[in-house]
Formats: C-alpha cells, structure tokens, sequence
C-alpha cells in the first residue's frame, strides 16, 4: 500500500531538527544585540534579554516544524500528473495529540511566567528618590521641564543612576513618548497624564521617537537626550536656569 | 426539489422591463445620480458657515452613493416587490440566479452562488490590485533616507488606505469566493440560504470600495487605517468617506456572515451531519460567527466618529468629556476578532488542501474544530494587547498578556493537524500544496513574533515599531495570502474546468516566498533597530533594512503580477482539469464543472465524511 522506503528516516529528521535549532539558537543570541539600540537602562536590559530568552525557547519548537518539513519534502513528494495511491490512513493519534496539546501549554505558561516575572520585577525605578520630569507632546515636538526649576528643554537631559519619573501628556492629539534606548514607551494623551519610569545606567545620547501617527510631520517628531553624570547634570540644569531667567 | 434545470432549454425569458436590463453602470449611474442629490439636497438646505457643513454634506453624499447603487444594481427589486404582495415568480427566480445569460450574469445582482463566487475573486483581485499599487507607492517613497517619490500628505493617505484595503481584500479572500463557491455544494446544497443576501453581501462591498478609493481623490486621510481618536478629528472629508465605507462594509459581511451560518446550519442534505462536514465548512461557519460578533463594533466606532464629525457629538472628543481611549477599546474590539476571521478559513481551506493532496484523511479533525473554536473565543478577549502602551488601566496588562499568549495553543492545534495529515501520506506536489508548504513556513515566523509582542515589557520597546509591522505582514501576507492562493489553485479548476497554470503559478510563488522573507525580515531589523511604524522618512539609521524591504516587496509585486497574468490566462487556455483533478471525495468534485445551476439533479444522501484516504482499501 505504502512504500517503505519514502517513509524516511526519523534519524534523519533528528539531525535536520538538532541543526536547525542550533542556528535558530545562535541568531537568537546574536540579533538582538546587533540590531538593537544600546541598552541604557535596567528595563531595556531586561527587554532584550527576555527577547533572547524567548528566541532560545522558541528556536526547537520552529526548528521541529522546519524539520518536519523538510522530511516531508524529501520523503514524502509524489510529483507528477498521475493521482499518487492513497496513504495509510491513520486518523487520530491520542499520544500525540496529548502530548502536542501539553507541551504548547508548558511553554506558555513559561512564557506567561517569565513575562508576569519581568513585569512585576522591573518598574524601572531603582528606589532612589525620583527625578520628575514633565514630557509635553504637541504636534511636531517634544518639550521637557524640569518641575521645581525654571528650565524647559526641547533635548532631554538626564543624570546617571537616579531613577526618572516622566509625567506625559500631549497638547493636541495623542503621540507617542518613546525612548528607544531605555525600553520605555507610553503614549502622551491629551488631558490626561501618564507616567512611566525608568532608571539610566549608562552615560551617553539616545534617540527619542514618537510612536503614534500624529498627522503630517510624525516622521520628524524626533529630538534626542544625553544621559550625564550627576553632578554634570547639576551643572546643566543650573546654566540653563539662569539663562532661561534671563 | 429534484427539477433538473441544467436541462432548461427555454430562452432567457423576455420583458420584466427596466429591473431586468439593471446591472453594474446602471449602478454607477444611480449611485452617481443620488450621491448628486445627496449633495444638492444637504447643500441647499444646510448652513455653509457652519463648522459642520462640509462633513454634513460629504456624508449626505456617501449615504445618497450608497442607496443609489442598491437602487440602480436592483437590490431592492425582490424586498419590493414582495412588499407589494407581487413577490419574484420561479421564471423571475431563475431570471435573477443568471439562467441562459452568459457572461453578462457577472456585471449583475446575481443570486447564483457560484456567480457570486466568481465576482468575490475579481473582488479581491481588484482590492489586492489597489492596495498593491499604494504598497509600491508607500516602499518606494521609503527605498532612500529623504526620498520625495510622493509628498507627505499623499504619502499618510497611502498608509491608511492601503491599510483598510488590503484588510477589506484579505477579509474577502477567501471567505467571499470560497464560501460562496464551494460551501454550499459541500454541504449539498442548491444554493445558499439566502440568495438574495447574497448578492447583496457582494454588491454592497462593492460600493463600499467606491467609497474607500474615492477617499484618494480628496486625500487628507492622515491617520492610517485604525484612524485613532482624537487625530482623526483633524482630518478633511475623506475621513467621513472612509468612515460610511467601513459602515457600508459592516453591512456587506454581517449579510454574508449570517447567510453562511444559515447555509450551514439548514441547508445540508441529508445524511450531512456536523461531523461529517468538510472541514473547510465549519471553518468558513466560525470564521463568519466571529465576524458576526466583531464587525458591528466596526460600524459602531465609525459611526460615532461620524456623528462627533457631523452632529458635534463628543463621543471621542477629550475636550468635551469624550475619550480617545474609548475610541481605541471599540476599534480593537473589532480589530483582534477581525484578524481570526480572516485567517480560519484560510487556515480551513489549508487543512482540506492538506488531505487531498497528502491522500490521507484530515488528521485529528475534532481538534481541528476545536482548535478553530478555541481560537474564535479566545480572541474575543485580547483586544487590549493593542493598548499596553497607550497608558489605559496598566492593571489590566497581565491579564490580558495571559489571554494572548494562550492564543500560542490554538494556532499549535493547527500546524499538529496540518502536519499530521502530511506526515507519512504521499504529498501530491503540485501548485496548491507548493503555497501550503509556504504557508507553514511563514506562520511559524508570523506566530513566533507575535509572541514577544504580547509580552509587556518587549511590548515596551518594540510597540509602534516597524517590527510590529513586519509580524502582521507575516500573518497576512506571508499566511493568509499565501493560504489563500492555495485555496484558488485548489479551487480554481471547479470554477474552469482548468489548471491553474502550474509554471506561471511557482514562478510566483518563489518570487512572492522569497519576496516575503526578504521584505519582512529586513522590515524586523528596521524595528529592532528603533523605526517606528507609519514613517514617511526616517534617518540614514534605518538605510540598509529599508532599501533590502523595498526589493523585496517589488518582488512580491513581481510575483503578484505573474499570478494574475496566471489566473487571466489559465481561464481560457488553461490545460483541461475535468471535474476532479485532484481526485477528492467531497461533494463540490463529484458535480460537473462547471456546476449546474442549483448544483445537483438529485441531491446527495452522505454515508461518512469526505477523508476516507485510503480506508476503502483497508476494509478490502
């Protein structure tokens, strides 16, 4: 009825499966940290490394399905113009499916308590006595004041190692406040204020993005900021409160 | 019930006067006729100073459009009638369903489900066309940093309309010619439940997708397709166009949705029980009562956007105690629904492929409608993934990652069913399983980067971006279109009585297989590089992955085009398929092709399901 030998091996499958996952594994451990932006927080930290975590975990299951693919596709193709005779039908499989149906749910529930883990873990506050700052989105621009000074800023400047407090709303429509570096994005909303921390660890510019549509220019709702020593921040924010005075 | 009309040899019948002389331009006449009443009526009545006068009377124009084209394909022809107690006769019955018309059935409000078919594939031919060219327009606007191919306005309502089309055209792929085509002959059937909502269904989205390509001729659409509130507030005409083409739309499925049900659920023959229907059936039943749930979330949201336009309501307005986010929970309550009814009968479609061609019976078939179910039900509940970084109830974050991320076991269900069928059975290559295999390939991809996007802290930093983009396109490109142009080679020979041309037919599938990796991985790196979505320009950052992005989607385009030129010409001068090429058991293979009108001289008395593969030989 059915040809052994286009069953093919299992060992076969085995070996496609095993090197599959290994490249799946090692793309997953590289990508992330070539193509991301560098890390400058706790929270962007975390984020990438979740990224690879999921990578790795998902890298056997996709590397089974491509395996069992390319079994297929080697063993089992019936090419031409004649109906190729039926196969052995086999209908149900309770082993199997049983077993299908268990292991997606395990990885699931991995996924779910890995990902309510780094939720509950990071708020991206390191206990320190937060810096406020004010993100006011209009379109097609970014202002930043510094509540308890004088200074408003259309650049970001921020101290290492103490956490930030952002308190953003929006002037017009909703945008969104991203700051591609530190893994925290949140939209700003008109009448209403949002709030978002997150704690820089390294010194250094990062870019800042807005991430909803907001109409005609919102390809250029970009600024940047720098992330400075705390005493340089102290500085900055002392010669821009008297120039702003003057 | 056993009248053998294919048999009818009288002429199309004489008189009946202007309803039976109605059809596409009469159509277009009435609804340009009344889109003009419309107009002049709102115009003269309304004050043009006030603030809402030009939303006021672009609606009234929308709305005239609309009632027009019913009017002018003859929608109204049969409720009218039966209104005035002068109901259709059989001679008028057969008059509608396109007996002895030839090939001018197609340009009409035909009521034969295998012409309703065959109008849904030009359908989505033309949707998929017209969003198509923007989706050039909008990569090559992007191949360069700084690129002025289109200025920016024109480029934001490319975005959005590309956007609604490709969703209206993907909605329709496969659930507007398939299960009108086959559904009812699967179950033995003479036609659907309710012919005349059929016609309906089909010819109302057609003036819907009037109104959305007029869109383009007012621009200033400048909110991409999920038009947030309060953004949209900003927006010219256009957004009230877009908005009656979305109510319009609602229509077309909710008829067409609850025509399938009913087909389903009344019109199977006898001996057709729930467990021994083609898989394709129940998927094209979920996949409706999903959308029966989510489209008029659909309607609702666009009309109140509407009235906040035209009446001053404040529904969405923040200002005046409206709320954005109210506008962003209805649309995402439609907005994740929606997704799954246009993959289950894709996915639906696929697993019959999978039998026939493998030559074994579906594999594990109750957990393919549980999977199929399971699914439906679960994406009621997700809709706030959308929403994690909108900053509405962050409490509300853990929950629904949880519901998302269970999702992951549906969708396995359904690579366990397909691969099962596969394994061990003798894979007939030919072009409906060469998509089937690409569409494993992608889903995989599509699927995986969903995954990271439910979690809230990758969430966090990739939401927004490109790589969000890139995910969705893997669904629906790289998935559903590629499901769906497996069900058309499948299928196509029982429309034809030919092949789909099975060179012209891989040529584009190696073209769109690696058109699709090349675009959308390269679309991934620009999102994990930090590239928002929806730009009209970005900096010299995000060069290498944009330009890569472009070439891929010009050889998606490429392959797009060859399978056109396949289709087109195949209808003709295809190689002659009979009536089952593919040697399959279930019911729409063992009438003629192409069927007769009302499908059957006798109607089918069904012993078992269509999947006995192999299980006669093993009774001998």
């Amino acid at each position: 009825m059915t040809d052994n030998k286009k069953k093919g091996s299992l060992q076969g499958m085995f070996w496609t499966w095993v090197v599959l996952t290994a490249i799946s594994i090692a793309i997953s451990l590289w990508a992330p940290g070539r193509f991301m932006p560098r890390s400058m927080s706790g929270s962007m930290h975390l984020t990438i490394l979740t990224i690879v975590i999921f990578s790795v975990a998902a890298s056997p299951v996709a590397a089974g399905v491509y395996a069992a693919m390319v079994h297929l596709l080697r063993h089992n193709i019936h090419r031409g113009n004649d109906v190729p005779e039926a196969a052995e039908p086999v209908r149900e499989n309770a082993v199997l499916t049983t077993s299908w149906v268990l292991a997606s749910t395990l990885l699931t529930v991995f996924l779910l308590v890995w990902g309510l883990g780094a939720l509950s873990v990071d708020d991206g506050s390191n206990g320190s006595n937060p810096l406020v700052v004010n993100v006011t989105g209009q379109q097609w621009l970014w202002t930043f004041s510094y509540p308890g000074t004088n200074v408003t800023s259309p650049t970001l400047v921020l101290p290492e190692g103490r956490t930030v407090d952002f308190r953003i709303t929006s002037e017009d429509i909703t945008h969104g406040f991203w700051v591609a570096n530190m893994g925290v994005q949140v939209d700003a909303n008109a009448g209403t204020v949002t709030e978002i921390h997150t704690t820089p660890n390294k010194l250094g510019g990062f870019d800042i993005r807005c991430t909803q549509f907001c109409g005609l220019n919102h390809a250029f709702m970009v600024t940047t900021g720098n992330v400075v020593t705390p005493a340089q921040f102290s500085k900055w924010l002392a010669t821009q409160s008297q120039l702003q005075k003057a | 019930m056993t009248t053998t009309l294919e048999h009818a040899t009288h002429a199309p019948s004489k008189g009946g006067g202007l309803a039976r002389r109605q059809n596409f331009l009469t159509a277009m006449i009435g609804g340009v006729v009344f889109a003009w009443l419309g107009w002049f009526l709102s115009h003269h009545f309304l004050d043009s100073t006030s603030r809402n006068y030009n939303d006021l009377v672009t609606t009234s124009l929308a709305i005239g459009w609309i009632f027009g084209f019913w009017l002018g394909i003859g929608a109204l022809n049969g409720p009218g009638r039966w209104l005035i107690g002068a109901d259709h006769t059989r001679a008028d019955d057969l008059y509608y369903a396109g007996e002895n018309q030839g090939r001018a059935r197609y340009w009409k409000y035909c009521t034969d489900h295998k012409v309703v078919g065959i109008q849904y594939i030009v359908m989505t031919a033309v949707l998929l066309g017209a969003g198509g060219i923007l989706a050039m327009a909008i990569r090559t606007e992007l191949i360069v940093p700084g690129n002025h191919f289109v200025n920016q306005q024109v480029y934001n309502g490319f975005v959005a309309v590309h956007g609604m089309l490709m969703i209206l055209a993907l909605i329709v792929a496969v659930a507007g010619p398939w299960a009108n085509f086959v559904v009812p002959i699967m179950c033995g059937a003479r036609d659907m439940a309710f012919p005349r909502l059929n016609a309906l269904s089909l010819w109302t989205l057609v003036g819907a997708a009037g109104l959305l390509l007029s869109v383009l001729t007012v621009g200033s659409l400048t909110m991409g397709w999920v038009v947030l509130e309060p953004i949209a507030d900003q927006a010219g005409v256009g957004m009230d166009l877009f908005a009656m083409s979305i109510i319009v739309f609602t229509v077309s499925t909710t008829v067409a949705g609850i025509n399938t049900i009913c087909t389903v659920m009344t019109m199977r023959t006898k001996g057709m029980t729930l467990a021994r229907l083609p898989i394709f059936v129940w998927a094209s039943m979920i996949a409706a009562a999903l959308g029966l749930y989510a489209f008029p979330f659909f309607s609702l949201v666009e009309s109140q956007t509407l009235m906040d336009r035209t009446f001053s309501t404040s529904f969405f307005v923040s200002s005046a105690g409206g709320t954005g986010w109210l506008q962003a929970n209805l649309f995402w309550l439609m907005g994740h629904p929606e997704v799954y009814v246009i993959l289950l009968p894709a996915v639906g479609a696929l697993f019959e492929i999978s039998s026939v061609m493998a030559r074994k019976p579906v594999f594990s078939y109750r957990t393919a409608i549980a999977g199929m179910t399971g699914l439906a039900s679960l994406s009621i509940l997700v809709w706030a993934h959308h929403m994690f970084t909108t900053g509405w109830a962050s409490t509300l974050g853990g929950p629904f990652m949880l519901t998302t991320e269970l999702i992951s076991i549906p969708t396995g269900l359904f690579f366990l069913v397909i691969i099962g069928t596969l394994w061990r059975g003798n894979i007939w290559m030919k072009l409906p399983t060469v998509w089937l295999f690409g569409f494993i390939f992608n889903f995989i991809i599509a699927g995986i980067t969903g995954i990271y996007l439910s979690d809230i802290p990758i969430d966090n930093q990739l939401h927004g971006t490109m790589f969000v983009t890139a995910h969705f396109h893997y669904v629906f490109v790289g998935s559903v279109l590629f499901g769906a142009i497996a069900a058309l080679a499948f299928w196509y020979p029982k429309v034809t009585g030919r092949y789909l041309d099975e060179t012209m037919g891989r040529i584009s599938f190696w073209l769109a297989f690696i058109g699709v990796q090349v675009t959308f991985l390269a679309m991934f790196i620009s999102g994990l590089k930090g590239m928002p979505r929806r730009y009209s320009s970005y900096s010299m950052l995000f060069e290498h992955s944009n330009f890569v992005t472009t070439i891929g989607a010009y050889m998606i385009m490429a392959g797009m085009l060859v399978l056109l030129g396949a289709v087109v010409r195949s209808w003709s001068h295809g190689e002659p398929s009979g009536p089952n090429p593919w040697h399959a058991n279930s019911l729409e293979w063992l009438v003629p092709t192409p069927p007769p009108l009302e499908n059957f001289d006798v109607l089918p008395v069904i012993t078992e399901d269509p999947y006995n593969y192999g299980e006669e030989m093993v009774q001998a």
